[in-house]
């Protein structure tokens, strides 16, 4: 039986893998985000399995401050990205109605010659 | 007998959570996938309760899988489609699941090693031996705010920047839909209770589980919370006082920094009969901070007159699409 | 002064948020503040200088329990190159940004970028590097997005995920390292590492987190983008200083750390990539349309070359040899840093007066600025590899250590790199001093031109007969580490 210290270490390897795997596979924003979330979740889950100390005993507080850390990193990256991601997606859409009003202006100019054209 | 019945328990929440990694990294819809994620950051939390780690238990309940999850779900409207397709050749496919696999075992195998080789004591008694000078009681918040205060420092240097970046992108969001009475009829009763626990966590880090972290997220969590019941309720807030309320945690951590080295010759070296004093003023300066942040960070958009030089009332948040 | 280690990352910090509340001041706080860390950083050398690698021990916490920031010949060095190119991009992003409100943007997130740099080159425990490496991080991704189009802002995420990657591997090499050793203190881990597989996996681990951060091919193809449609003075620091720590950190930990675990295959396999990005660097760079994308490319190469080191510093027996070549590493660093960023700067005089950085429309520009063509030539003398630069040096004694390593196949490498290299700095000079009309337009380039100027002169003239100096101080350095 292997001990619960080596347990949660393979579980936070596994995990690693999961978020890696996916973060190499996904192209789009929000699943890569989901996947580094996991392979973060998966490298804090090593070190607090290394921090374990069994049922009884203390365990060592130091892997606890540095994980606490690393969740406040993780989120404030994923903020990040997604205000990123969202500015983005604002510009894309912008210069899709830019060029549709465009091409509306021509049409109608095209259309009705002596017309005044009206944004 | 009890080490069988722990044993089964730590395996049904290893299998559990590598389950559900496994589905919120492989689903083809984005709404399920951060539901997962949630849900993952959930039994996260239990686990590192079972670890003996009940400050992460809390932080990951709050932040990890409250905030984070709110950041995702909130974005979800903003993308084109809800369907996520893997765009990667089969050749590349493969080349990746065999790479992640190798990469498995050998840490693993690594893993396995590093366990065996040390004699299981590490920091901890180094910390246990001088956790009585440190000021606190609770032997993470020492870590944080005493013995490795410098890594916390730069750790809310990291969470303002994202901050800052939020803002200046000025990104604009697509319109939500009206909040209906029972949300706001429960944010009456949620949010006071949210920040009075908020203060709790604050005060109770320094000789039980809580601490600035914790508390400043609660905090930010009752804004959003706030925020969405009533959402209108952003402007008219002084911009001048916000831009103070982002900087006050890294500029008291570093004052009291400053102050220690011109008094005791070495930077964030507290003296032991103040050390419990200072630890709170600094963390009391870094929940408010810390709310500050992840609460702008959510609603995202920039305050109008933000770049404006005045030391006046500017008020309104500008969000691009009316809410 | 015995704080001007701490000094030196905390007035950037004070400066960054005094400047979010006073935007109004914000490129006064910033020039002073980034003049007084840079005579921090100074008064860090001279004392390494003087007496020797120190320690400092944050909160007066014995190592292990606490974080120790130290300072040797290697850290100090690259944090005064560091603090000069970031000093000279201020006054010139003082006058870059004429919009107030895109300078109110920019000023708290550059000072940030600055704290990041130094506390990173400073740091000495392990976990505290993966914190300053994402401070670093979001903010150069921060700094890529002002530009606001839509080609940054998809560099900026394309950046942002890569970077989070690459951190998250290296933290799970710190995890690993933890497990087994008990300790994060890098200089408690010099005495502690062994060779057993843990080390062997941590090592690899953290090197291939740092590896994408720097921008080895093939984990390169973040960068071009990145660094092309960022604002000027932000392209000259990523390509100067971004990419050029990251490759220091791996210095530190193999050199100090994981002597023992390397292996020189493992440094040769890192050669190898090297060598083809030097070789592919340079040829996309002489294929680029746009002035920006070349000097990003161009950095491709040149990180390329400080790869190409390792094996032969692994191979060289310890002594003056080694030493030779550890310091030619040392040079071409701070010789690129040097002058990537006069040649960046001097893109973004070239891309206001003009409105575009297109290479093929740069004709009449000679005339028009002067100034900044002739810092361009140096910049170019300098990527070349032409003496006096401190690179003719650096490369010099890349092909004697060759020779004396018995790693001959690395020759042709640096010749056709340099070669190419001379192709696509002689294509730009080409172009500007070609016939052409000059748009005319009138602007403050004084404060612009003249840091650019400053950092060139350093990489051309100053770093190429001062390398004396260097050499004693390096040579100092590695009697202190034992290696």
């Amino acid at each position: 039986m292997i001990s619960t210290q080596l347990l949660y270490a393979l579980a936070g390897v596994g995990l690693f893998a999961i978020g890696l795997r996916a973060t190499l596979l996904h192209h789009l924003l929000l699943p890569r985000l989901l996947a580094l979330n996991v392979c973060g979740a998966g490298v804090f889950l090593i070190f607090i399995a290394i921090a374990y100390a069994g049922i009884e005993g203390m365990p060592d507080p130091v892997p606890h401050a540095l994980v606490l850390t690393g969740i406040v990193v993780a989120v404030s990256a994923t903020a990040m990205a997604l205000a990123l991601g969202r500015r983005l997606e604002n510009i894309k859409s912008d210069a899709i109605k830019s060029e549709a009003t465009k091409s509306e202006t021509l049409k109608s100019a095209a259309v009705k010659p002596e017309a005044m054209n009206d944004e | 007998m009890i080490e069988i019945l722990w044993f089964m328990v730590d395996v049904m929440l290893v299998l559990l959570l590598l389950a559900l990694a496994w589905t919120t990294c492989s689903s083809r819809d984005v709404m399920r996938a951060v539901t997962l994620f949630i849900a993952m950051g959930l039994l996260l939390a239990i686990i590192w309760a079972r670890l003996k780690a009940p400050d992460l238990a809390l932080a990951e309940a709050i932040i990890g899988a409250g905030i984070s999850g709110a950041l995702l779900l909130s974005a979800i409207r903003d993308y084109p489609s809800t369907a996520i397709a893997v765009d990667r050749s089969p050749l590349m496919h493969s080349i990746i699941n065999t790479f992640t696999m190798a990469l498995t075992i050998v840490m693993s195998w690594a893993a396995w090693h590093g366990l065996n080789m040390s004699d299981g004591v590490r920091l901890s008694e180094q910390v246990a031996s001088q956790l009585a000078v440190s000021g606190v009681s609770n032997p993470v918040t020492a870590v944080l705010l005493n013995f490795r205060a410098y890594d916390t420092l730069l750790e809310l240097a990291v969470v303002l920047t994202a901050v800052l970046t939020v803002l200046i992108l000025n990104d604009k969001r697509a319109d939500s839909t009206a909040p209906g009475p029972l949300l706001q009829g429960m944010t009456r009763w949620l949010v006071p209770l949210l920040v009075v626990t908020s203060g709790y966590l604050l005060w109770v880090g320094a000789h039980a589980p809580g601490g600035a972290f914790q508390a400043g997220a609660m905090l930010a969590a009752a804004m959003i919370l706030l925020q969405l019941a009533y959402p209108s309720i952003h402007q008219g807030f002084n911009l001048y006082l916000l831009k103070i309320l982002l900087v006050i945690g890294i500029f008291i951590f570093v004052l009291t920094g400053l102050w220690m080295m011109s008094v005791n010759d070495d930077f964030l070296a507290f003296s032991p009969a103040h050390a419990g004093t200072l630890i709170l003023v600094i963390e009391t300066a870094a929940t408010i901070s810390i709310a500050a942040a992840l609460t702008l960070a959510y609603i995202g958009g920039r305050p109008t007159g933000w770049e404006a030089d005045n030391h006046g009332n500017r008020a309104m948040t500008e969000k691009g699409g009316a809410e | 002064m015995s704080n001007a280690i701490i000094w030196v990352i905390m007035i950037p910090l004070l400066g960054s948020l005094i400047s979010i509340i006073w935007s109004r001041y914000a490129s006064l706080i910033a020039i002073i503040s980034n003049l007084v860390a840079l005579v921090a950083s100074t008064a860090v050398l001279m004392r390494v200088y003087q007496s020797g690698p120190f320690l400092h021990e944050l909160g007066g916490w014995h190592a292990g329990l606490g974080i120790s920031l130290r300072a040797d010949a290697l850290s100090s060095i690259l944090l005064v190159m560091s603090m000069t190119v970031i000093s000279a991009a201020t006054f010139y992003a003082s006058a870059y940004f004429t919009d107030a409100a895109k300078r109110a943007r920019f000023w708290p997130l550059w000072l940030m970028l600055t704290v990041a740099l130094n506390a990173l080159l400073l740091s000495g425990d392990l976990f505290n590097l993966y914190v300053t490496l994402e401070l670093l991080g979001l903010s150069a991704v921060a700094l890529t997005a002002l530009s606001d189009n839509r080609a940054a802002l998809q560099a900026a995420i394309r950046y942002l995920s890569i970077g989070l990657l690459g951190s998250l591997v290296f933290l799970a090499g710190v995890a690993l390292v933890y497990a087994g050793y008990g300790t994060l203190d890098l200089a408690t881990l010099a005495s502690l590492v062994q060779a057993n597989p843990l080390s062997q996996v941590a090592f690899g681990l953290m090197t291939a987190g740092l590896l994408i951060k720097s921008a080895l091919f093939p984990l390169h193809f973040w960068l071009p983008s990145a660094h092309a449609s960022a604002p000027a003075p932000v392209s000259a620091a990523l390509s100067a200083l971004v990419v050029k720590v990251a490759v220091y950190i791996l210095l530190r930990l193999w050199v100090d750390v994981f002597d023992l675990v390397l292996t020189l295959s493992s440094t040769m396999l890192l050669g190898i990539l090297g060598a083809i990005a030097v070789i592919w660097g340079s040829w996309q760079a002489l294929q680029a349309q746009r002035l920006k994308l070349m000097a990003a490319y161009s950095t491709v190469a040149q990180i390329g070359y400080l790869f190409i080191f390792l094996p032969l510093i692994a191979a060289l027996p310890e002594g003056a040899l080694q030493d030779a070549a550890f310091t030619a590493l040392l040079l071409m660093a701070l010789t690129h840093g040097f002058a990537k960023s006069a040649f960046f700067l001097s893109a973004g005089v070239i891309q206001q007066y003009c409105g575009h950085d297109r290479i093929a429309e740069l004709g009449g520009t000679a005339r028009a600025l002067p100034l900044t063509i002739f810092v361009i030539s140096l910049s170019g003398v300098a990527l070349i590899g032409l003496p006096p630069s401190g690179s003719f040096l650096g490369k010099w004694y890349l092909i004697s250590s060759s020779f004396q390593a018995g790693q001959w196949w690395w020759i042709p490498v640096v010749l056709v790199g340099s070669v190419l290299a001379t192709a696509y700095v002689f294509r730009i000079l080409g172009h500007a001093f070609g016939p052409g009309e000059s748009i005319g337009r009138v602007l403050n380039r004084g404060r612009e031109e003249i840091p650019a100027l400053i950092l060139a002169l350093f990489a051309t003239l100053i770093l190429g007969f001062g390398s004396a100096e260097l050499w004693d101080l390096v040579a100092q350095h590695a009697e202190a580490a034992g290696n």
